[in-house]
């Protein structure tokens, strides 16, 4: 139990499942005022379920949830309030906005339902209403709106009332690739204004990172890490945090010694003729005979089409071009080494060929060594 | 110059001509043949039936004369006014009886976690399948003042004098119809209440409202077209049903415009004339309702489904769980449970005096009624079964054969007519089935048809194909039409992919619906009641003659023996529908 008088939402121990299928397991966290907090993972990761907690749309088997002053949930000491009780704001992933009621009705609902007199209702309503962009739509029924206009709908619903927490659940995910872009920028800007305490559930990695002032990365039911966007990417914890965020290669090996920091890896899983060793980073207490992945992101690879003289490379190794993809602003290509594959950035235009023989070299400091 | 202009027209006209040609194709034939076909049907007897209703009947009743007379007497009479009133009364009673119970048991078996809801729900619906003239029989039976089962246990049991309910009278008629419209209602709503978004309900919980106020502000209101769809169906079909009131009300002095309407039909002061001015009052009525259901209410649907992201989410109830359960045991009690019982009793009596008598029991009433070859067989009971079989089969199939024709048309050729066709089968929906049979009537009475079991059928087929085409066509645009257009792609031809794709994607439809329309035609009352004559009853008008000149037993045994029928093509309705078929 913290003390800390800036906690927002705390959840602790929080356990859900679903018949004998465990949704959630073990879930910590405290969140400060005013702070965004993504939940990120593949689907069925339990990160919505865990959202639902928080909202009181579901009910889990044991835990606590405090939100502010106020315990909401806690099935040990038989306290369970419902979501009306709970002075939360949510939006939904169908952005869940009513077709029979006005863009107006349905932003006012919070605040009729609150009992506010009709001026309040008419003047936060309408100030809403200004804030996401729709005034000029108060009158529209909803049925009448685009995707994005809907989902502005369904924010301004949520943060009308002024509740202390939003609860995001999956609410870019029907948009279209650019309107997701816009709308993103638009929920960050609007929370850093309104300064409202924020849960965000999503699948999509970049969203996570943009947005976030923490990421949480869930997998399987657990928490695999909790950090700000630049610590989950440049120090993922584990394989699964590694592949889940941005683009990595990870080359499955084993560790062959230590020195100090800097591990040195055997990664020709007993193909070759020599062993192919990398030198790398992290993996604090694995020891020698280990196995180890070594996570490389693609743009701390740097290609060499010939073999380059000195020695400042840190790791060299030689390899085949498998492929490259043209994605616009730059080439990605897949570069065979022994047993593996290696993704590689290329930003400028290099004309390479299938089978071409190219040396691929990175810092031992951007090579992470990561348990399994 | 001149050769430019005398060209161009040369072309108009041979544009004109191709135009021409190209709207005298196949399928533009067989649409105007068989428009002209449901025309004829649908329209001729609804216009005879117009033009019939300006003829007054002079006082001998031999020659009549043009004029208002039919309709200034409706006003005039000492009974057709208070009949006005009554149905207005029932039917408004019906609906909101129906409504109330029809949306609360939907929202129970669709939202809720009460107890044992995906059980529950088939019987809640078999009302719905069954005759309501025979509910009336046997809600009669169980509610009448001195023989009322129901009021002879209240004295056994309580001691008390006199009755504790009197079903015979106009809300002894509400109480039967509501509860026999309520699935109607149900079937409404429960659709869209079972795959309306959850996030709709939950937004509002989550926005501060609570369960009582969501359900009013989001769930009922995005249902309400539903609702209002359903009320208007029961308040029309109220309207025209015969069977309830003439058994409850009629013989107690409230006559309803459908008793009347019989009364005028056949029957010592005849009047085919005045049956068709009140009949069209009556089919006015209907068809201005239907026509706004069809036309404001039924568009006004919301959208609220989406595929993404979708749980089932019941309301938790808490304790009040048991309270729904109790409600829905409470209802299929009632109409269902209750009146097969005591009919089941009743027919076991050689008289009913009320009293249950153990040593008295016996079959006689069913050997009376079913075995036509004993010698103390009634035969308007006996000739009912065969009849109404004959009928049912033949209906039904010959209405899906048409139908089927009637939705390819509409929805899968580019036909010229198809928009008339697509009204004509509209239109017999607006009119009860006793003012379409007083049409069919006076159309076909000097002709060889009529005493023919052919009047009825045709009567049946005209009133009800539109039930199986709705059915068709429903299917039909949920099937992609480039099913069929990869067919004729990869070389089949038209007759071809009629038999090998579409016809076996409809085949659930085709067999729902063809049962559907069986089973209606297996209990229909009030076109038979009108259009039988000796020798061509059917089993309605078999219960009718019972329950007229003869006993309650034996009004028990064959109104028994018809809802064993229909039970029994329920549960074939069931096996080959599949659950969903009904509330999808």
């Amino acid at each position: 139990m913290s003390t800390n008088n800036n906690v927002m939402v705390s959840i602790d121990h929080l356990h859900k499942s679903y018949g004998l299928e465990k949704a959630v397991k073990d879930f910590n966290i405290e969140i400060e005022q005013g702070e965004f907090v993504t939940l990120l993972g593949p689907s069925g990761c339990g990160k919505t379920t865990t959202l639902r907690c928080v909202a009181g749309l579901e009910r889990p088997e044991a835990g606590e949830i405090r939100i502010g002053d106020t315990t909401v949930v806690a099935p040990e000491k038989e306290i369970f309030l419902y979501p009306e009780h709970r002075n939360i704001g949510m939006v939904f992933q169908s952005y869940a906005v009513w077709p029979h009621m006005t863009v107006f009705d349905n932003v006012a609902y919070g605040l009729r339902v609150r009992r506010a007199s009709s001026n309040e209702i008419k003047s936060k309503t309408m100030k809403t209403l200004e804030l996401v962009g729709l005034d000029h739509l108060a009158d529209r029924f909803a049925t009448k709106l685009s995707g994005g206009q809907r989902q502005r709908v369904a924010l301004a619903r949520a943060i009308c009332y002024q509740p202390e927490v939003i609860l995001f659940d999956e609410p870019l995910s029907n948009l279209d690739a650019k309107l997701r872009e816009q709308m993103r920028d638009e929920i960050v800007r609007l929370q850093k204004e309104v300064g409202i305490t924020s849960i965000f559930v999503t699948h999509d990695q970049s969203e996570a990172l943009v947005m976030s002032d923490r990421v949480v990365v869930m997998d399987k039911a657990v928490i695999q890490q909790v950090g700000d966007p630049q610590e989950i990417y440049a120090n993922p914890v584990n394989s699964f945090v590694a592949n889940f965020i941005g683009v990595t290669s990870l080359l499955e090996g084993k560790l062959d010694a230590r020195d100090g920091e800097v591990c040195s890896v055997d990664v020709s899983m007993g193909q070759g003729v020599e062993p192919l060793r990398l030198r790398a980073v992290g993996a604090a207490g694995a020891k020698p005979g280990d196995k180890i992945n070594v996570s490389l992101r693609p743009e701390d690879v740097t290609l060499h089409l010939e073999r380059p003289q000195g020695t400042d490379h840190g790791n060299l190794i030689e390899g085949n071009v498998i492929d490259t993809i043209y994605l616009g602003s730059f080439l990605e290509g897949r570069v065979r080494v022994g047993p593996h594959e290696i993704g590689i950035q290329i930003d400028h235009f290099e004309n390479l060929v299938a089978d071409q023989t190219v040396y691929l070299s990175f810092q031992p400091e951007h090579g992470l060594c990561l348990a399994n | 110059m001149t050769a430019e202009t005398y060209s161009s027209k040369a072309v108009d006209r041979s544009r004109l001509h191709n135009r021409l040609r190209a709207m005298v194709t196949q399928e533009n034939l067989i649409t105007i043949v068989v428009a002209l076909i449901v025309a004829g049907a649908v329209l001729v007897p609804l216009m005879v039936l117009f033009v019939s209703s300006f003829k007054v009947l002079d006082p001998s009743g031999w020659d009549t004369t043009w004029g208002f007379g039919n309709y200034v007497t409706m006003f005039t009479d000492r009974i057709i006014p208070k009949a006005f009133v009554n149905t207005l009364i029932i039917s408004s009673g019906s609906t909101i009886l129906a409504t109330l119970l029809g949306v609360s048991l939907a929202w129970i078996n669709a939202r809720t976690n009460c107890p044992g809801r995906s059980y529950l729900e088939p019987y809640n619906l078999i009302p719905f399948f069954l005759s309501p003239f025979v509910g009336a029989i046997a809600w009669h039976n169980l509610g009448e003042p001195q023989t009322g089962l129901l009021n002879n246990l209240a004295r056994a049991v309580f001691g008390i004098e006199g009755a504790i309910i009197n079903i015979d009278n106009i809300w002894g008629v509400i109480w039967v119809t509501g509860i026999f419209f309520a699935p109607l209602v149900y079937l409404f709503v429960v659709g869209s209440l079972r795959r309306m978004d959850p996030s709709l309900e939950d937004s509002a919980r989550t926005t501060g409202a609570g369960l009582i106020r969501t359900t009013m502000t989001v769930t009922l209101p995005l249902v309400m077209p539903g609702i209002l769809s359903g009320a208007i169906i029961v308040f029309v079909t109220s309207a025209g049903e015969f069977g309830v009131p003439f058994k409850l009300s009629a013989p107690y002095g409230w006559e309803t415009l459908t008793t009347q309407i019989f009364s005028k039909a056949v029957g010592d002061d005849a009047n085919h004339y005045m049956g068709a001015a009140m009949s069209m009052a009556l089919g006015v009525i209907t068809v201005f309702l239907i026509w706004v259901q069809q036309r404001y209410i039924a568009p006004r649907s919301f959208t609220t489904v989406t595929g993404k992201g979708f749980r089932p989410n019941v309301l938790d109830l808490g304790p009040w769980r048991w309270v729904a359960f109790g409600y829905n045991i409470f209802f299929i009690l009632v109409a269902v449970v209750l009146p097969i019982v005591c009919l089941i009793i009743v027919s076991l009596h050689p008289v009913w005096t009320g009293k249950i008598v153990v040593a008295d029991m016996t079959t006689i009433n069913y050997v009376k009624t079913l075995m036509w070859w004993h010698p103390e067989a009634i035969s308007a009971a006996t000739n009912g079964i065969g009849n109404s079989l004959i009928l049912a089969f033949g209906g039904a199939s010959i209405s899906m054969v048409l139908a089927l024709v009637i939705s390819y048309m509409i929805h899968r050729t580019k036909g010229f007519g198809v928009r008339m066709l697509d009204f004509l089968s509209m239109v017999p929906i607006g009119f009860p089935g006793i003012v379409l049979a007083m049409g069919v009537l006076v159309t076909y009475i000097q002709t060889p048809i009529y005493a023919t079991l052919w009047i009825l059928m045709l009567a049946y087929i005209t009133r009800f194909f539109p039930y199986g085409q709705r059915n068709i066509s429903s299917i039909m645009l949920a099937i992609s039409e480039e099913l069929d257009q990869s067919s004729r792609m990869a070389g089949a031809s038209w007759f071809t992919t009629l038999r090998r794709i579409t016809i076996p994607l409809l085949k659930p439809g085709l067999f729902a619906g063809w049962i559907l329309l069986f089973i209606i035609f297996l209990r229909e009352l009030s076109i038979s009641i009108i259009l039988f004559t000796t020798g061509t009853e059917t089993l309605s008008v078999g219960v009718y003659y019972l329950t007229n000149f003869e006993n309650e037993p034996l009004t028990s045994a064959l109104s028994m023996a018809q809802t064993v029928m229909l039970l029994i093509a329920i549960y074939a309705f069931r096996r080959l529908a599949g659950r969903e078929a009904l509330t999808a």
